[in-house]
């Protein structure tokens, strides 16, 4: 407005068309302001998420080698034949179900007993507590892997020693090329990763009940039991579920950088899942079209997965007002 | 006779609750052992010299830097360390600025598609990396960007978490503070600038911490187009190091450690903030 309070008067009224031209391209600019503020963001997010996607969707149909010149070329939908009768497919296929299953234990189940059986202890000391079990959580990837590799690694590494001294084990174990251990043990770092953060958030939300609902359970004679199952659970529910999504959503995400960084999927493909193995089809093979058929199918898969979680969680939990 | 038998059950009953109480914080001590000796063991083992490495000693006996300065003779980690401190102050500066006049405009004006906004938003967290890395690798290379620092910063100028996250705490700003600067005839920008930016400063210096510390440990996109050790950062160098020598473990130690430094320091000094905001926003 405040430049269309500063024009002479005498010239918008000397050119009355001209003014309310003017006043209607402001009006037009008024409007289209709250979409400007959102240019840069959705602009970027478009450019960089959307259109890659829809191009993935069309390279899923074509056979391509990345190699500059070259044109990808039509082929249907025999990238998707291909990929279900690939070796590697169902191995992979089976990983992923067992790191999204295995990760729930350290992402929810081992977390709410800890936060659980921890629930009244000194707030100050829970401050201490806090602080020691978030660090993980901030830890990248790559340090964890080299951490853990040189924990783990055969002979000289703590773990081995560890064991050997308990007799549990020879002090040759080599953990990441061992085919029966290396995905349990990418499974166990990525565990580790997660469990602290999963305490915390699940303690906050203990704390946040009012203490009210127990008072009342124990004067109408509610056993420690039944508090639990009838408030107690009710009440952190939609944080559990939280978690429980992330957790199914996410963990082919999360073991992603450690199977590259300590197994490159191997021995045999023994520890890589999906994504991993899209990775590979990608850039390891150069076959771009397997890659993108094994992309858009498992987003797919895990997009129904989500609204399934979705609904469940809707009848599930319950919200506290 | 009940005053009896209530001191006789009282004095188990206490004892129980001191093993009840001395349990739960041996567990809880367990827990914290468990998170933290990994990194322990990490800043122990960059300091134990060459003879002492292998041995399980709990604390160096001959402490010395001598893997600090070998590191910093086979790859150039003063080089990678800079170059994650040029991404990572990117990434966060331009997810920040982009965030924040997303949100502003969402709070600010009522108009059509907001719904749309908030779904293409939200859709993205269903986007895998993997579905769209090729054709961004493939966007980047035919620009010539392949070992360039803008190839890791341009995929990641605006991001929906930022941008959610921005305008779930812009949400919460008064909405009678708007009006009174409206009435001053202040332009747009300016009520952004002068009057909502500094009342959320302390939100937005906490998400810009989150950011930073998520882009300084990204790996998945720079690895593909990262070229070279001059050009890549930390985490990246961490790896080929990490893949070129197996039996260099004091050399890896003292390069991850000098890795973790950065975030290090940031926990030390500002540990609640940041737990704080991990869970207010969740992780990426």
């Amino acid at each position: 407005m405040e430049t269309t309070d500063s024009l002479p008067v005498a010239a918008s009224a000397a050119h009355p068309a001209a003014g309310g031209a003017r006043l209607r391209w402001r009006r037009r600019f008024q409007a289209l302001k709250p979409y400007l503020f959102l240019l840069p963001a959705l602009g970027l997010l478009c450019f960089w998420c959307y259109k890659p996607l829809v191009q993935t969707l069309s390279l899923a149909l074509c056979r391509w080698t990345m190699v500059p010149g070259t044109q990808p070329e039509f082929v249907g939908l025999s990238n998707f034949v291909r990929l279900l009768s690939n070796k590697d497919f169902w191995p992979a296929v089976g990983n992923t179900v067992f790191y999204t299953v295995g990760m729930l234990p350290f992402s929810v189940g081992i977390p709410l007993f800890l936060a659980v059986a921890t629930q009244d202890i000194d707030p100050r000391a829970k401050q201490v507590f806090r602080a020691l079990f978030f660090i993980p959580m901030i830890m990248a990837p790559v340090a964890t892997s080299t951490i853990f590799q040189w924990l783990c690694t055969p002979t000289t590494g703590l773990l081995n020693m560890l064991c050997a001294w308990l007799g549990v084990s020879e002090l040759g174990a080599s953990f990441f090329t061992d085919p029966d251990l290396a995905r349990w043990i990418i499974l166990i770092i990525s565990g580790w990763k997660m469990m602290g953060f999963s305490t915390i958030l699940l303690s906050a939300a203990l704390t946040s009940i009012n203490g009210e609902y127990y008072e009342a359970a124990r004067l109408d004679g509610a056993g420690a039991f039944r508090r639990f199952k009838d408030i107690t659970l009710p009440m952190i529910s939609s944080t559990v579920m939280l978690l429980v999504m992330m957790s199914i959503l996410f963990s082919t995400q999360w073991t992603f950088a450690y199977i590259d960084v300590l197994t490159q999927g191997g021995p045999y493909g023994m520890s890589t899942n999906i994504y991993y193995l899209m990775y590979n089809f990608a850039f390891s093979d150069m076959n771009v079209g397997l890659s993108a058929a094994a992309a858009i199918m498992f987003m797919a898969v895990f997009g129904v997965i989500a609204l399934a979680l979705n609904r469940l969680n809707r009848k599930l939990v319950f919200f506290d007002n | 006779m009940s005053t009896a038998s209530s001191l006789t059950t009282r004095a188990p009953r206490h004892m129980g609750r001191m093993l009840a109480r001395a349990l739960k914080y041996a567990l809880l001590l367990f827990m914290a052992f468990i998170a933290v000796f990994p990194l322990y063991w990490l800043v122990v083992s960059s300091l134990k010299d060459v003879g002492e490495i292998f041995s399980p000693t709990l604390i160096p006996l001959r402490p010395t830097l001598e893997n600090y300065a070998d590191a910093h003779e086979r790859i150039p980690i003063a080089r990678m360390l800079l170059n994650s401190v040029v991404v990572s102050a990117a990434v966060t500066v331009c997810q920040l600025v982009t965030s924040v006049l997303l949100a502003y405009s969402l709070m600010r004006w009522d108009f059509k598609g907001k719904g749309v906004v908030y779904g293409v938003l939200s859709l993205t967290w269903l986007i895998p990396f993997q579905a769209i890395m090729v054709p961004n690798y493939v966007q980047v290379n035919s620009w010539g960007l392949k070992g360039n620092l803008m190839a890791i910063i341009l995929p990641f100028m605006a991001s929906a978490f930022a941008s959610i996250s921005m305008y779930q705490s812009f949400n919460a700003f008064p909405r009678a503070l708007l009006d009174a600067a409206r009435l001053e005839n202040k332009s747009e920008l300016g009520i952004l600038i002068d009057i909502v930016l500094p009342n959320m400063a302390s939100t937005i210096a906490s998400l810009a911490i989150l950011l930073f510390i998520n882009s300084w440990n990204e790996y998945m996109w720079p690895v593909l187009v990262v070229n070279g050790m001059e050009t890549a950062p930390i985490q990246i160098g961490l790896k080929s190091f990490m893949g070129s020598d197996t039996n260099l473990w004091g050399s890896l130690m003292a390069a991850t450690t000098i890795s973790c430094i950065p975030i290090f320091v940031l926990y030390l000094f500002m540990q609640r903030r940041i737990v704080d905001s991990f869970m207010k926003w969740g992780i990426k």
